[in-house]
């Protein structure tokens, strides 16, 4: 069933865009998703904006009407989300439902944020910010960093399926190569395994290479009910399903740590709304903040059997060309990271994959494509179907 | 469990983490465990999640168990200085995340052994225990 429909997406290039407040950072996404849909600001009657971190790292809140006063929006119903690294997924989720429920006609949905050293917190500063995810009272005072809560979990799956280094290395190795197709990709290198694994060792098993950058950047999509999305000229894509779930805090008493069963959860609740199963999903995004997470994606997701995420990978079976490609994009890993933009930046490379302009890193003809876009210790995920209209 | 309640951290509300924290500056582990049901919760919760019943008891945890997962922590927060070592541990009926004093694996047998603090908000730590 389609529950809404995309008429525009617009994405910055991330990496350093220290030179740009929030809300200029977020109008360089806007304005081309408003573009892209041949519509002006006064067609838009509502603003869902996503941001994470911007209360701790900037003292900036309240980021709604400043970004809508932005690109000429003032006036409008906007809200900020916040949900960790899932906040844009969410935010669409939720502008879903308005179009479904016809409290809006036409919503800009996206997100924004500002995490290189480069743009005001050093490594140490922004590690903290990011660790703000986890428990207050029972994960931040031993010490656990968002690297670490993926390495618990990847080195449990490692111990249960004998998921080795090198097949982590695999997924950087393919994500980085998807980077280097992508012109909006921070990390536009080729690298080697042997890269990987002489990197400076971040919370093993995880070396820098397994780990996503921190980034600025902005994304934005628009939008619209089915029917509606008939009378504007750009091509539409349509979501057939959104599915959302959480998982326990804290981390340690969650049931099965290589299961991620939010992701689990959430992707059974999409392929039913959307009536399509793992089997039918051509391509798809999915939060690869870490090589290891992006093998527990895979499997959570039904693409392959569980404890075979890493040995799909060193097959090449996730590459461009393989039977079933992750992070055309180059993914979190290569593309980067600007935390509140990631679940948007997913459906617009959805988007752009849908209407075959997705260039040198196009999938052959994709029909149906899937963003998993993960907050916390994988306590909040949410799972996007989007299809190719035919 | 190693002992049923435990009034001196607990009174009358039932567990909170200002005397879950409190117990544990005293090196006492404190968690719940549900009358209706038996689960047993690590960190102090309002409700179940086994059943969803509100009659959580305070008890003292087992204060061994073995290493469930673990890292290295090599990129650290500010404030919280050079490279150490969590752990989730298995104490049997729940798990908990805590510092580790020694270098384990995933299976090694460790023990409470006090806590680490961060910010003013204390967390556990534990120990290698020699095995065999």
């Amino acid at each position: 069933m389609i529950r809404a429909s995309i008429i525009g997406a617009g994405m910055t290039k991330f990496g350093t865009h220290a030179d740009l407040t929030l809300s200029e950072l977020f109008a360089a996404a806007a304005l081309p998703a408003l573009d892209d849909a041949g519509i002006g600001p006064d067609e838009v009657d509502a603003l869902y904006f996503g941001n994470t971190s911007a209360a701790i790292s900037e003292n900036d809140t309240h980021l709604g009407p400043k970004a809508a006063s932005q690109i000429g929006l003032a006036g409008v119903p906007t809200q900020r989300f916040e949900d960790a690294c899932a906040t844009s997924a969410m935010a669409t989720k939720h502008a879903v439902a308005a179009i479904e429920s016809g409290l809006h006609d036409v919503i800009l949905v996206g997100g924004a944020e500002r995490c290189t050293p480069a743009s005001g917190l050093d490594t140490d500063e922004m590690t903290r910010v990011f660790a703000s995810a986890a428990s207050r009272q029972y994960e931040q005072p031993v010490g656990l960093t968002f690297p670490g809560v993926f390495a618990l979990l990847t080195k449990r799956h490692m111990h249960e399926y004998g998921t080795t280094r090198d097949q982590l290395a695999e997924v950087a190795v393919k994500n980085h190569h998807h980077g280097s197709l992508n012109p909006r990709a921070q990390h536009g290198q080729k690298i080697t395994r042997e890269d990987v694994h002489d990197g400076p060792l971040i919370a093993d098993p995880f070396h820098l290479y397994d780990c996503c950058p921190f980034s600025d950047g902005a994304s934005a999509i628009l939008v619209v009910s089915q029917d509606a999305a008939e009378s504007f000229d750009s091509e539409a894509v349509d979501i057939t399903g959104i599915g959302h779930a959480s998982g326990g805090v804290p981390l340690a008493e969650q049931s099965a740590f290589t299961a991620t069963q939010a992701a689990r959860d959430a992707v059974g609740a999409a392929y039913d709304q959307s009536g399509r199963t793992a089997d039918d999903v051509d391509f798809c995004e999915v939060h690869d903040c870490f090589t290891g997470a992006e093998v527990l994606a895979t499997e959570a997701l039904g693409l392959v059997e569980d404890g075979e995420g890493g040995p799909a990978a060193a097959a090449g079976r996730t590459a461009l060309g393989g039977d079933i490609p992750v992070n055309p994009s180059g993914g979190l890993k290569a593309k980067g990271h600007p935390i509140g933009a990631t679940g948007t930046a997913q459906i617009v490379e959805l988007t752009e994959q849908l209407r075959d302009e997705a260039g040198d890193r196009q999938v052959e003809s994709p029909s149906v494509g899937l963003a998993h876009n993960l907050g916390g210790e994988a306590a909040t995920t949410v799972v996007t179907v989007v299809e190719a209209r035919s | 469990m190693t002992a049923g309640e435990v009034p001196t951290y607990a009174e009358g509300e039932g567990l909170k983490h200002e005397s879950w924290a409190r117990a544990l500056r005293d090196g006492v582990l404190l968690g719940q465990e549900c009358a209706d049901c038996e689960h047993v919760l690590g960190t102090p919760k309002s409700v179940c999640p086994g059943c969803s019943g509100r009659s959580l008891v305070t008890v003292r945890l087992p204060t061994s168990g073995k290493v469930f997962s673990e890292t290295t922590i090599e990129v650290t927060p500010e404030g919280l200085g050079d490279r150490y070592q969590v752990g989730v541990v298995d104490l049997g009926p729940t798990r908990l995340l805590g510092r580790m004093s020694d270098e384990v694996e995933i299976g090694d047998t460790v023990a409470f052994d006090g806590f680490v603090e961060y910010e003013d908000l204390p967390g556990p730590r534990f120990v290698a225990e020699p095995t065999g």
